[in-house]
């Protein structure tokens, strides 16, 4: 890992994305939050304050903002080696600091704008203090490290195949249905619960943010070894992708 | 001491499902001091080259040697971020390459003179100013080979005045790859020179000849 070099890239991606508009630094945690709001809004005013026992606030914001830290780090990946060939003219900058620098400053960011519409939201009263805020915390973490894992891979394949470009915006809309966005694994019939639940890692990332924040209310359904197993062999799948990537590149 | 042996590179065809060779059992050296130019018609592959002797794409064939530190491509794309403002750019090469900061920005502001325009994104540059910040940026971090695409043209008197200066005088003793299609560029800058036809390659000791055989390619 060289430090130097994904630190710069992260101080450029600072600067260029976000440093020198009125805002400044704050859009880092700001931007997602122009999203989060208003769809927060609409929903819970459409729909009774609740539902299943759950708060309708707390459920969408705990199921938006797993969608936004998804949409916004695998987004950003895609062709994004084309986008920033100019510093791989540097031996010494890969793709791999590229993607780290990058997609790692966009995982923060939205990290950090979970924290900071937790905080806005808890003191309007909207939302209450977690059940249990580190199992939520780790849902989160997880969640970015499965956004992590598929940037990677999209990141690649859309450098070799061009219907990546087309395929993959469908596939992150049917995302918001297959990730758990609007439902609860206890929801699913229980004879298909589990393999939906082995084959559906966002699932069980969406179970640990949610009973980290409703605890007793609901009954959550993950197993943490199980899921941290799936994403290290999709890191291991992204990183061996990756390693190859130099050898397909074609720069201008 | 960079050695080149039997060098393939093929890229990827969008119509054909064959691939497209584009340079083919290219082989060469380039000693300590020496001073080389790559003549050919566009699209013989003289900036594939020049990537390919730099690092930053591998040949499909074939292997690369280097045993000196060789600089980027200096062009006028690749090496400075077009979204990032020249001070970026300074910084983010004085971060990678570990040198002091202001060491590389007084350096850069003298030689490049780009004044104000230095908190600008480089994509609202000129394509001389592109070109005196990327040749500023690669003198400031040394090599030991600098690889030059086509960008001495571009620049105006003064800007060729000083590379000139740099590269002889201040750096007699380095390495200089440098492609154009300029044949007065060429003889100010190098004393053997490699042609490039139709993905061979062939090395000249004679520049003038060389210059001759490229002009009725």
């Amino acid at each position: 890992m060289q430090r130097d070099v994904v630190g710069g890239i992260m101080m450029r991606e600072l600067m260029t994305k976000w440093g020198r508009r009125n805002l400044g630094f704050a859009w880092l945690f700001c931007e997602p939050l122009v999203f989060a709001f208003p769809v927060i809004a609409v929903w819970s005013l459409v729909r009774a304050p609740y539902e299943h026992g759950l708060p309708m606030v707390a459920f969408i914001w705990s199921g938006y903002m797993p969608i936004l830290i998804f949409r916004h780090v695998t987004g950003g990946a895609l062709g994004s080696i084309r986008s920033t060939a100019a510093l791989l003219y540097h031996r010494r900058v890969t793709p791999l600091d590229l993607f780290i620098g990058r997609q790692g400053m966009e995982a923060l960011g939205n990290l950090a704008s979970v924290a900071v519409s937790f905080a806005v939201l808890h003191t309007l009263g909207a939302l209450d203090w977690p059940d249990n805020y580190p199992l939520m915390l780790l849902g989160f973490l997880y969640t970015a490290w499965w956004s992590l894992c598929v940037a990677m891979i999209v990141q690649v394949l859309s450098e070799r195949y061009e219907i990546v470009f087309h395929v993959w915006p469908p596939i992150s809309y049917l995302y918001l249905f297959y990730a758990g966005f609007m439902f609860l694994a206890d929801w699913i019939p229980s004879k298909w619960r589990d393999a939906v639940l082995a084959i559906d890692p966002p699932l069980q990332c969406y179970e640990m943010v949610r009973s980290g924040l409703f605890g007793y209310r609901m009954h959550a359904h993950y197993d943490i070894p199980y899921l941290t197993f799936m994403l290290a062999i999709l890191t291991v799948v992204g990183l061996l992708l990756m390693r190859d990537v130099r050898k397909h590149l074609e720069l201008e | 001491m960079i050695r080149v042996s039997e060098v393939c590179k093929d890229y990827h065809s969008e119509t054909r499902q064959k691939q497209h060779r584009v340079l083919s059992n290219v082989s060469f050296d380039v000693s300590p001091g020496e001073k080389l130019a790559v003549l050919g018609k566009n699209g013989a592959g003289k900036s594939t080259l020049i990537r390919l002797l730099s690092g930053v794409e591998l040949p499909t064939e074939g292997s690369i040697e280097r045993e000196m530190s060789v600089s980027w491509p200096v062009g006028l794309t690749g090496g400075v971020g077009p979204s990032m403002t020249g001070n970026d750019n300074i910084r983010f090469i004085a971060r990678i390459y570990n040198k002091p900061f202001k060491e590389v920005h007084d350096y850069v502001e003298d030689f490049a003179q780009l004044g104000k325009f230095l908190s600008e994104p480089v994509r609202t540059y000129s394509a001389g100013m592109r070109a005196r910040l990327n040749f500023a940026l690669s003198f400031a971090v040394d090599f030991d080979c600098y690889l030059i695409d086509e960008v001495i043209a571009v620049g105006d008197t003064r800007f060729q005045q000083r590379s000139h200066e740099e590269l002889f005088e201040k750096r007699a003793d380095r390495s200089l790859i440098l492609s154009s299609h300029v044949p007065d560029v060429v003889r100010s800058y190098c004393s053997r020179a490699l042609v490039l036809h139709r993905g061979r390659a062939k090395m000249f000791d004679d520049l003038e000849l060389a210059i001759t055989i490229y002009q009725e390619l």
